[in-house]
């Protein structure tokens, strides 16, 4: 892997998401900054889901209709600025999300990876957070 | 330079800290500079002879020895968590060296990432 010197002129970022939609709010405080970073003109490069912000990531996700649909949100945010969006594939087993090829894997009756999010490994975060100006985290919080 | 991954929770309990291991494991796989630091209850993780049969979860202590091995540059313990949680150095496992995590120690690295 080579290292790329962070452009300070035009500062891009990578966000990892750690806390779960619904029972955090991780996932919407990072889509309030991610909308914001766009507004101003600046990139995301990655938007890494890690532990329980994996959850973000699942279409089996339904919530009440008076309530924001975080997961469909982001999607739409990703698929409008063409972000890719990863979430961590031992979080991701770990938590119950799959993608098809995992559901071949491991002989499972169903997969759940909502579009357009991939499962790929730690690399990704490794990679975002050297090519990226800033590499900001959303916990869950206390 | 490289970043610090400051692991503030105790070992067992909570998935956060194993997580965060996980991700200095991979930076260290990628030959890029990562330091751990243990603060708050995290310094627990840092016992020696840790013995987890009744949780029936793996124990932390044998992940962590591989650390050096693995390329992680140090681990760290604040000290002055280490004395709250009554943990001196040779209740500890090798290798660990004691600091105290302040601003000039954080500003010693590029990126600092928090379990959690």
């Amino acid at each position: 892997m080579t290292h790329s010197t962070p452009d300070t002129e035009n500062p891009s970022f990578t966000l990892v998401i750690t806390g779960a939609p619904y029972s955090s709010q991780a996932p919407q405080t990072a889509l309030g900054f991610a909308r914001a970073t766009v507004a101003a003109g600046h990139t995301i490069d990655r938007i890494f889901l890690y532990g329980d912000g994996v959850h973000l990531a699942s279409a089996l996700v339904t919530a009440p209709s008076d309530e924001t649909h975080w997961p469909k949100q982001w999607a739409a945010f990703l698929e409008e600025h063409e972000v890719p969006g990863v979430a961590c594939i031992a979080s991701a087993l770990r938590r119950g999300l799959v993608d098809s090829d995992e559901q071949k894997r491991y002989q499972l009756n169903a997969n759940n990876l909502l579009t357009p999010f991939a499962i790929a490994g730690l690399g990704e975060w490794v990679e975002g957070s050297i090519k990226s100006t800033r590499t900001i985290y959303f916990h869950a919080g206390a | 330079m490289g970043m610090l991954i400051i692991i503030d929770q105790s070992p067992y309990g909570t998935w956060a800290g194993r997580e965060a291991l996980d991700m200095a494991f991979a930076l260290a796989a990628f030959d890029q500079p990562v330091s751990l630091l243990f603060s708050g209850a995290g310094v627990n993780w840092l016992r020696k002879a840790q013995n987890t049969a009744d949780i029936e979860q793996k124990s932390l202590e044998k992940n962590l020895a591989a650390a050096p091995i693995f390329g992680i540059e140090a681990i760290l313990a604040d000290r002055t968590a280490c004395q709250r949680y009554n943990l001196d150095s040779e209740a500890m496992i090798d290798g660990v060296q004691l600091t105290n995590a302040n601003a000039d120690l954080l500003a010693q690295y590029s990126q600092t990432a928090f379990a959690g």
